[in-house]
């Protein structure tokens, strides 16, 4: 899903800088006004995680793999904000050492996976867990919707700025973009919730630090 | 463990690699720019484009084929445009074909939609392929502080780069120690291992941020991080940029005029 130069015009490229610089700007001062210098060190480290996890490939029915986009674990391990955070320096890092999305549509991969995609994820993932109860299988199944919701939404506004800028035909591109990541989403998802029932049992106090 | 997949070529010696990378950002950024919004019916403009990086690229002295290989990763995103061609209608038809029970029609239009996206992926690709293979990524971040990109920021960014060895050595071992007990094919049931497998990736990264913040308190960390290295801008460097920036916009522009359509 990482954009690459080229697909998008000038003005959806700038419109979703635009609305990323904001939401990262922000992030940037909410974070370090509640979590102080510790945020650096430790939204570094998470944002290196989110990367080496991204190499754990997993199977997908027919032979290919697919990997971990990470958006809804980090945003449900660490909060929103957080979650922002890590996963735009991710994609940054990504563009510049391995042109894994471009340099030019980094504001729209990072509103794409970074702002909806850690948004959707933390909101889904509370709303779920809390009509639960936050019991165990509660915490699992929201992360498993929360996961998929992710991957979908951020899916549906790839396929909205590519129509916008006219590179694909929206009738057509939006339900294949979104049900091909309906099966991408599956994968997400049950890696995330593997992820969470690893988290609870051998470290179930960090679920329970506040999200930023 | 081997990461010689990063970084690869950034320490080589040409006059690219020891350009200042504030020039290096803000001409690659200007460059695709440029690639962007030039009409895509302007085709002598995007020869000169090509002409104007693969200049810079053999100054380089970066593997040409290196470059080529690597451009190919914007083929998948070049293969979903592709697919949605034939639902692209207007502008006349440019061919009928029979798939099977299918009647596909293409049209100048989506022909026109495709051709204008790969050649501008492609060369908006080489370009970052250069900047990025040239340049090491703590100068890079160093020259995104100098372009005035949040100094927070940059810190996060220095973090994450450091521990990125680390991690994907990590994740490297973890994934000797699981093949070497057999874990083969591809089954569902492995997804409970390779969750897992993240979430204890997690918990030591997790820990392993706790434990470097400590111990940089303990060295006396007061948010601010100093360093020996600075850039310095010289004037021959400005003066290139400065040129190399004037011939990206006389690409974008005067083709315009000189092939009128």
């Amino acid at each position: 899903m990482h954009i690459p130069d080229g697909f998008l015009n000038v003005a959806t490229a700038a419109s979703t800088y635009m609305v990323s610089a904001g939401g990262v700007g922000f992030a940037l001062k909410e974070v370090g006004r509640k979590l102080g210098e510790k945020h650096i060190p430790l939204v570094g480290v998470t944002g290196a995680f989110i990367f080496a996890a991204q190499m754990l490939n997993f199977p997908i029915v027919g032979g290919t793999s697919g990997h971990l986009l990470g958006a809804a674990l980090a945003a449900i391990l660490l909060g929103p904000w957080t979650g922002l955070l890590v996963m735009s320096c991710v994609l940054l890092v990504q563009s510049l050492l391995f042109q894994d999305g471009g340099l030019l549509a980094l504001g729209a991969n990072v509103f794409n996976m970074g702002v909806v995609g850690c948004f959707v994820g933390y909101f889904v993932y509370r709303g779920v867990a809390s009509l639960l109860r936050y019991s165990r299988k509660g915490i699992l199944t929201a992360s498993f919707v929360a996961a998929w919701g992710a991957v979908m939404a951020a899916s549906i506004f790839c396929a909205l700025e590519l129509a916008i800028s006219g590179t694909s035909p929206l009738k057509v591109a939006l339900p294949a973009m979104a049900g091909f990541h309906a099966l991408i989403g599956i994968g997400e998802g049950a890696i995330t919730a593997a992820v969470l029932s690893f988290v609870l049992v051998t470290r179930r106090d960090l679920l329970e630090l506040r999200k930023i | 463990m081997r990461h010689s997949f990063l970084d690869k070529y950034s320490q080589l010696h040409s006059p690219i690699h020891h350009l200042d990378p504030r020039v290096k950002l803000a001409l690659s950024f200007a460059f695709i720019l440029g690639v962007v919004t030039t009409p895509p019916t302007l085709w002598p403009a995007f020869v000169l484009y090509l002409i104007l990086l693969w200049c810079l690229i053999l100054i380089s002295r970066l593997p040409p084929l290196f470059v080529l290989v690597r451009s190919l990763i914007i083929i998948p995103f070049v293969v979903v445009v592709a697919v949605f061609v034939p639902f692209f209608s207007g502008g006349g038809v440019a061919g009928s074909y029979s798939l099977g029970p299918w009647q596909v029609t293409v049209s100048h239009h989506g022909l026109m939609v495709l051709w204008n996206v790969v050649v501008k992926a492609w060369l908006s690709v080489q370009a970052l392929i250069l900047l990025s293979s040239t340049t090491r990524l703590p100068d890079l971040l160093r020259g995104m502080q100098g372009l005035g990109m949040p100094r927070v920021l940059i810190m996060i960014l220095s973090f994450m780069y450091r521990y990125l060895f680390v991690l994907i050595d990590e994740v490297m071992r973890m994934r000797q120690a699981r093949d070497s007990r057999n874990f083969g094919g591809k089954r569902l049931w492995q997804w409970k291992t390779i969750g897992s497998m993240a979430g204890s990736l997690f918990l030591r990264s997790y820990e392993r941020g706790e434990r470097v913040y400590m111990s940089m308190m303990a060295r006396g960390f007061d948010g601010q991080v100093r360093s020996l290295r600075r850039l310095q801008l010289s004037y021959a460097e400005v003066c290139l940029g400065v040129a190399c920036l004037f011939l990206v916009v006389a690409v974008n522009v005067v083709p315009r005029f000189a092939f009128p359509m």
